[in-house]
């Protein structure tokens, strides 16, 4: 069967050289700050970081620090108080709601630790939800992408099945085959191992490392766990919304 | 998008089934509604098939046991159409139009039976009275009087019963009575056929209608004689009294009661208005409720699903894209509800309920399907924008 999950001759990542990768995102100068009436309060504070394409990266810090915020802009689901977010060198502050919609959907895949699946859907459809907004595929095509991506992450028997009726290590492994299915060239991963046990804490970490290295997936995750992150090519320490290392 | 549209709906049928049975009951109610103001409306536009305006209704009674000789009544009527200001003046029955008398039969002609027709005794003067709309034959005459069978003149509508698109004229039909030898004087001849007439209210349909000539060769029995006197533009009062002054002219004993029949189609529309506006306003109370209903379900299922919607937009759904979603999953919604109501409603024309024609039926489910999505995608607006607003960062925190 033809791997699906590889995206197209343009997009492909390629594979990790001797030499510098180019960067897939660059932050620059980025500060966040969440504004209400009686307090101001700074999550992220002038942070520069350069993410290359098919790199493992792990951003390590205390609750609270802007992990989750910085993940958030990563994935343009949040914009900047200021600064430049460059995804392939372009910067994207001037994009349009629906373009921005456009990059997430092709670009960027989403792991989240309370996994997110939609309980009324099953397993397939759920990982068919963000092929459905990825104009011209047809049903066929989703379809076949969706179960060649459960096919990847080892859930190929449980596609008729309700998030309801999987572990929590298999839920990850949908909200993995989820993020996939649409050939991302990053992931981002906020705590995908926050819910699990240890077991299956360790088969999603091996998930991950195997889709970063043999698929040349971009990978960022946020967690708290030092082991993890010792596994990865570069770990990121966060502190009061700076950059500390 | 639209099939997983109906996946995630029909997923969430347990959840919807409150929703749908909301929308369906609302359908129902918009369809009885629509069924009475279509049918209603569609009457009120068709032809009435008579001119009521500047025609009064005369009562001359003679009081209870009292006579009404043939001689006194014919110069009644004589010295009543001298009068200046009036034009004609015909002697009838006392179920006049827009009264609530009534006088009907079943007639058949060669074993073809029809339905309940109204009945009228009318003289030569009557179709000029009501300005009736002759469109075979002719009406009543001096002529008829040597007639053997009793002349009438019928509506189209009766015509279509009895004879089909058969001619009519000189045919000869009886009363409905099986078993019973008919009489000479129940053998009605064929004269003329009028246009349909709608009698009753504005508001009903034309009802098969049967003109018998009056002959009133002894009015001696009669108590109470009816009359229709058509006057000239702009007469009123003082030609009422004069009319009154001149019945009493001719006899003492005798009292009038003059009306005007745009006086009484007015107060017969009032008849048929009342329960209409009420039922109306009753559906209009229901709708308002399922509607307030419909806008709190929805804003409670999108505070519900604000991670779902996060997510959505996370997966590349733009903020417009979560509105038209939520908007699209109330138009399935009440999809499935306008189904199960079209259903039921369609037994309504397939079963010939109430005698009514299918098109007002037909009309009527699609207006209340209208009115459905009209109403269900106004309540689903507001939260729909509400939804598009979320921001996606904020709502997958909040898990």
């Amino acid at each position: 069967m033809e791997n699906l999950l590889i995206p197209t001759t343009e997009t492909r990542p390629q594979p990790l050289t001797g030499q510098a990768a180019p960067p897939v995102l660059r932050l620059t100068n980025i500060e966040k700050v969440y504004q209400t009436k009686t307090i101001e309060t700074v999550a992220l504070n002038q942070v520069n970081l350069t993410i290359n394409r098919g790199e493992f990266v792990s951003i390590m810090g205390p609750s609270g620090c802007g992990k989750s915020t910085l993940l958030s802009l990563m994935g343009l689901l949040d914009e900047p108080t200021s600064g430049t977010i460059e995804v392939d060198g372009r910067a994207v502050q001037s994009y349009s709601d629906r373009e921005l919609a456009g990059l997430r959907n092709l670009k960027i895949g989403f792991v989240f630790q309370s996994y997110h699946l939609i309980n009324d859907l099953s397993v397939v459809d759920n990982v068919e939800v963000p092929l459905l907004y990825r104009k011209g595929m047809s049903g066929k095509e989703r379809r076949q992408r969706a179960l060649a991506a459960l096919d990847k992450v080892g859930l190929s028997a449980r596609t008729g099945h309700f998030p309801g009726q999987l572990s929590g290590g298999q839920r990850q492994r949908v909200a993995i085959a989820r993020a996939l299915a649409g050939g991302p060239e990053i992931i981002l991963a906020d705590e995908p191992t926050g819910n699990l046990d240890s077991v299956m804490g360790e088969e999603i970490m091996d998930l991950l490392l195997a889709l970063n290295r043999q698929e040349g997936v971009t990978v960022v995750m946020v967690t708290h766990d030092e082991q993890q992150a010792l596994k990865t090519e570069r770990v990121i320490r966060f502190f009061d919304g700076s950059q500390v290392s | 998008m639209l099939r997983h549209l109906f996946t995630l709906i029909w997923n969430r049928k347990r959840a919807n089934l409150l929703l749908i049975s909301e929308i369906f009951f609302s359908f129902v109610v918009l369809f009885g509604v629509g069924t009475v103001l279509i049918t209603a409306g569609r009457n009120y536009m068709a032809p009435r098939g008579f001119e009521p305006t500047q025609v009064w209704r005369l009562l001359v009674r003679a009081g209870q046991g009292q006579k009404m000789p043939r001689a006194e009544l014919d110069d009644v009527l004589r010295q009543v159409k001298a009068l200046p200001g009036v034009q004609t003046v015909a002697l009838t029955s006392n179920n006049l139009p827009f009264t609530f008398n009534t006088n009907n039969s079943d007639f058949v002609y060669k074993g073809r039976k029809t339905p309940f027709a109204n009945t009228y005794d009318a003289d030569d003067h009557y179709a000029e009275a009501l300005r009736l709309r002759l469109r075979e034959g002719r009406w009543f005459a001096p002529g008829d009087d040597g007639t053997h069978h009793r002349p009438v003149v019928i509506s189209e509508n009766m015509r279509q019963y009895l004879f089909g698109d058969e001619p009519a004229l000189g045919k000869i039909f009886t009363y409905n009575i099986p078993g019973k030898a008919t009489k000479p004087e129940d053998e009605f001849q064929v004269v003329g056929v009028v246009d349909n007439v709608r009698m009753t209210t504005d508001f009903d349909e034309a009802i098969p209608s049967v003109w018998k000539r009056l002959i009133p060769y002894d009015t001696t029995h009669w108590e109470t004689a009816a009359v229709l006197v058509r006057v000239a533009p702009g007469q009123g009062g003082m030609l009422q009294e004069k009319i009154a002054r001149t019945v009493a002219g001719v006899t003492r004993q005798w009292s009038t009661e003059v009306r005007v029949m745009e006086d009484d189609r007015l107060h017969r529309r009032l008849y048929t208005l009342v329960p209409v506006v009420g039922l109306c306003l009753m559906g209009l109370f229901l709708i308002i409720n399922v509607a307030l209903g419909l806008f709190g379900v929805l804003w409670y299922n999108i505070s519900q699903r604000r991670a779902e919607i996060g997510l959505r937009r996370a997966m590349g759904a733009t903020g417009a894209g979560i509105g038209w979603q939520f908007l699209g999953e109330m138009m399935v919604v009440t999809t499935f509800g306008v189904l199960l109501g079209t259903l039921l409603a369609a037994q309504f024309p397939l079963l010939h309920a109430f005698d009514l024609a299918t098109q007002p039926y037909v009309l009527a489910i699609a207006a209340a399907a209208g009115a459905v999505y009209l109403i269900t995608a106004l309540c689903a607006w507001q939260p729909s924008r509400l939804a598009a607003a979320i921001q996606p960062a904020l709502a997958l925190r909040e898990e």
